[in-house]
């Protein structure tokens, strides 16, 4: 084996994150380390990469007992770390960025061997069939070039363990494939490569063995020729897992949200929706797909009122939003679940009932004449809290000690406890468990049964394709095509979330 | 479908082209209206005298002289805004109409100064020197924040560091008699607060412009007291023997350049070593690759291995030795003692200067030029009793940079991790 975890253990204040781990991975294989959030894959990879030490197991490369004190030993030992968030300097060029600490230098002054540098980088991409280009700027680059820089990164340090953290989240089913196909280049050249993903059919296509991680440790290991997607999440959740959304035909009614040529900028005053038309009708799921940065952010922004359009028209139930705050928005029966919840949905250090009223604190009966009712908000808020079943102390909690779950559900509490026309939710299931991620989708169809237009903006397919009547994918700003949910398949959304080529 | 996406595409793109030869029209006429301007003003003009003098070798010595018309220097800014507006319009985004602005502004600037001296001659040679020896502590002072906010340190406590060391250098070289010394013990002060700045903000994650700002503040408290309480009663703690200027051989011997360039104090020179050095350490060598690494994404330089604490503490007792040393110059050069809160702002304006040079070492000294030339001119005519409210002249320079500033949001960039402290795992 070149690389083994033997009985890794790492405890954290409350959380017991890996208990007693061991996984191995051999020359030329693929590990797939499968596993939902919170299942304490990032944890182990952690360690593995000498950011964290564990409290108890040892590390084992070749045979020998190798521990990490700092990334800089994990490096050397042979491990190259692919995070999920890209590690690489948006201002440097990707020579730079590949060579950033591991620089050759020339004279007393230290200067950075660029030359030199550009030629391994040069060399390197070739050998692997890394289509990059040198001198081109990180920020510059589309997300799937930026992750083989990554791997590139790795390559230059001589590393012969890859770890891949979630490398499909960013990218398109086309780009994925591209990205199987240098996986196996790689092991063919004898690399150890582990994948960590959550993602079923990722692991069943492209591991050679895989080892499935629940609650910290480990539910099984197993060969992807004996096992099946079934197997594979039940070992994951530790039940029996409905892959499908239990729903019935949607039955559409009248236009609530119309959306009409809109363009939109981002925050860098580039334009990121370019002429936008879209309806969601009452008594249907619309789900916008796409990978993430495709102008979906600032396309919801538009909806809910946070982001001022460039041109276009948004008319919800009837109403002109164009110029609309987001509080009249709200009112008009628009319930917001933003992509990122500890940002925009929630305030962290505020408590669950403080969140709980955050759209609603300054009307009654929650306050009067600017004096909150200290009794009705807890009770509007201790009603909310058993009505969606949210795992919490108490109501006085502060929203930020709750898991991601259950943060999710104090959002969709809060929202939800008005009126409803049209439910706009952006990425609602993204790091949740799968749990939660059922409890959400349910409440979703529950809402369109009970006659809201709901509108999901979703990077994850198979979300897509489980809960969608109707499927809009976006891609470079535009809507790339639409397609029924009911006929949709996994090729045809893949195929227009690259552009349609 | 596809094929109609890609004719709406084709399409947007000649929209946004459209877009921006609008702009550069709507610049080449703005510009071209300038030159406009500058003609008619030059109508007027062609029987004022501008006179203008350089020093040939030394100063008092003989002289070289232009002598023009206020209308000549009119007309010559007035046809270069014409030519540039209209290749401006022609071209459209092609042209670089940034650059130019560097052609057209000090053709401006001569002809307002003609025409302020209305027929007076002016020594350039001091104009221009003078501007050097004031961008000397600016151009320090402005490496000390390059230095530190690449790194990834927000740093506003330059001013308090002038004002340290300055105190510092002139306590020093009064009581042991020597300049050297008083530099150096100028150099460990400035290295001190820049440790005390770093320790707060990295260590205890104090909020580094909080940090900057409470830094500021007991500089000026603690030099005020050490002026008030010690220095007062003991003046021969404040009579330090100052540097002199030194003339480097062969070079102060060409004419114009040599007094203009050659004949400074050494602090010009260092000034002007540190900057081609650092230039070349932050853009060339691992060091300052590394250090810009922490200072633009800390995560990924970690990640590599990279010791972000450690760099961030050295750049900050590097920009302390730096802004220590700018200090002493006050004290210690033109001055010849420290007084209560001389650093005026210096530290301030320093800071100016790295935003509007781009973060840039030589950018910022271009700047730090900038602000030295129009403190030069403001002195010129008092000198020659020209009458124009020396408050105004000072103002011009804060107003170009809130112009310039403003004009290059979205397009200059600072530091993007400057100011957030770095927490490792």
């Amino acid at each position: 084996m070149r690389l083994e975890l033997k009985e890794i253990t790492k405890r954290f204040p409350g959380v017991l994150a890996n208990d007693r781990i061991s996984i191995s991975v051999d020359r030329g294989e693929v590990l797939g380390l499968l596993g939902e959030n919170g299942a304490g894959k990032t944890t182990l990879m952690n360690i593995l990469s000498g950011i964290y030490r564990p409290d108890a197991g040892e590390i084992l490369i070749g045979g020998t007992v190798r521990n990490f004190h700092d990334p800089h030993q994990a490096i050397d030992a042979g491990i190259g770390m692919v995070h999920q968030h890209f590690q690489l300097v948006p201002v440097f060029d990707v020579v730079e960025s590949v060579a950033l600490g591991a620089e050759t230098v020339t004279g007393w002054l230290g200067t950075f061997g660029r030359a030199a540098a550009r030629r391994r980088v040069v060399e390197l991409s070739e050998q692997h069939g890394l289509d990059v280009d040198p001198d081109a700027k990180i920020e510059d680059l589309p997300v799937g070039v930026r992750q083989r820089v990554e791997i590139l990164k790795a390559l230059y340090r001589k590393s012969d363990i890859l770890v891949l953290d979630e490398p499909s989240a960013v990218l398109t089913p086309a780009e994925t494939h591209d990205l199987f196909k240098i996986i196996r280049g790689l092991t063919a050249g004898g690399t150890s490569v582990i994948f960590i993903t959550h993602k079923l059919g990722e692991v069943l296509e492209v591991a050679d063995r895989i080892t499935v991680l629940r609650r910290g440790a480990v539910a099984g290991t197993v060969k992807p020729a004996d096992t099946s997607r079934e197997e594979l999440a039940n070992l994951m959740v530790g039940r029996d897992v409905d892959l499908l959304v239990s729903k019935g035909p949607a039955k559409p009614a009248g236009v609530v949200l119309s959306v009409k040529d809109v363009q939109v900028m981002n925050d860098r005053l580039q334009m990121a929706v370019k002429g936008v038309s879209l309806e969601v009708r009452a008594g249907e799921i619309v789900a916008v797909a796409g990978v993430h940065g495709n102008g979906q952010t600032e396309l919801v922004e538009a909806i809910v009122g946070l982001r001022t359009i460039d041109s276009g028209e948004i008319v919800i139930g009837g109403e002109n939003v164009v110029h609309a705050s987001p509080r009249r928005v709200a009112d008009l029966g628009v319930a917001h679940i933003p992509e990122d919840r500890m940002r925009d949905g929630l305030i962290a250090g505020m408590t669950v009932e403080e969140n709980y009223i955050l759209d609603s604190y300054h009307r009654a009966p929650y306050s009067s004449r600017g004096w909150l009712h200290a009794q009705e908000v807890a009770a509007a808020a201790a009603q909310g809290v058993r009505d969606y079943h949210i795992q919490t102390p108490s109501i006085d909690t502060i929203a930020s000690s709750l898991s991601g779950g259950n943060q999710q559900k104090v959002v969709v509490a809060r929202e939800f406890s008005r009126r409803v026309k049209l439910v706009v939710a952006a990425q609602p299931t993204r790091g949740l468990d799968v749990g939660s991620i059922e409890y959400i989708h349910t409440r979703l169809v529950e809402q369109r049964d009970a006659g809201a237009a709901i509108l999901i903006v979703s990077t994850e397919l198979d979300e897509v394709l489980a809960v969608a009547d109707r499927i809009a994918v976006m891609f470079d700003g535009r809507i790339a095509g639409i397609l029924e949910g009911a006929s949709a398949t996994r090729e045809a959304v893949g195929i227009l979330m690259g552009g349609g080529e | 479908m596809t094929s109609g996406a890609v004719a709406v595409r084709a399409s947007e793109m000649g929209e946004a082209e459209r877009r921006e030869l609008r702009a550069a029209r709507g610049r080449g006429l703005v510009i071209a209206l300038l030159g406009a301007g500058a003609l008619w003003a030059a109508s007027g003009a062609f029987k004022v005298a501008a006179i203008f003098s350089f020093w040939l070798l030394e100063q008092g010595g003989a002289a070289w002289t232009i002598t023009t018309t206020v209308g000549m220097l009119w007309l010559v800014a007035g046809s270069a805004a014409i030519i540039i507006g209209g290749m401006q319009a022609g071209f459209g985004a092609r042209f670089p109409w940034r650059q130019s602005l560097f052609v057209i502004a000090p053709l401006y600037v001569a002809a307002i100064l003609g025409a302020l001296l209305d027929g007076q001659v002016a020594n350039m040679t001091g104009v221009f020197s003078g501007s050097l020896e004031l961008a000397v502590p600016i151009t320090l002072g402005a490496l000390a924040g390059i230095l530190s906010e690449r790194s990834g340190m927000l740093n506003i406590a330059i001013e308090g560091k002038f004002l340290v060391g300055a105190c510092a250098g002139a306590v020093a070289a009064s009581a042991t008699g020597s300049v050297l010394a008083g530099v150096l013990f100028a150099v460990l002060c400035g290295m001190a607060v820049g440790y005390m700045l770093a320790w707060l903000g990295i260590r205890h994650q104090v909020d580094q412009i909080i940090a900057g700002v409470v830094i500021n503040i007991g500089a000026i408290g603690i030099t005020n007291f050490i002026f008030l309480r010690v220095l007062a009663k003991n003046t021969w703690l404040n009579t330090p023997p100052t540097i002199e200027k030194i003339k480097i051989p062969f070079l102060s011997g060409i004419p114009v350049l040599g007094p203009l360039l050659f004949s400074g104090t050494p602090y010009l020179y260092v000034m002007l070593a540190l900057l081609i050095f650092f230039s070349y350490m932050l853009f060339r060598t691992r060091w300052g690759l590394r250090l810009r690494a922490s200072g633009e994404k800390p995560s990924a330089a970690a990640t590599v291995g990279i010791d972000v604490i450690k760099i961030r503490y050295h750049s900050m007792l590097l920009a302390g030795a730096l802004a220590g040393t700018a200090g002493s110059y006050l004290s210690l050069s033109s001055a010849g003692s420290f007084q209560m809160g001389m650093s005026a702002g210096r530290g301030f304006i320093a800071l100016a200067a790295v935003i509007f040079g781009a973060w840039n070492p030589v950018g910022a000294f271009g700047a730090a030029l900038m602000f030295g030339f129009s403190d030069a001119i403001q002195s010129l005519m008092s000198i020659l009793g020209v009458d124009v409210p020396p408050q105004l002249l000072n103002s011009v320079p804060y107003i170009v940079t809130i112009v310039v500033v403003a004009g290059l949001v979205g397009r200059v960039r600072g530091p993007a991790a400057a100011g957030q402290p770095y927490t490792q795992g």
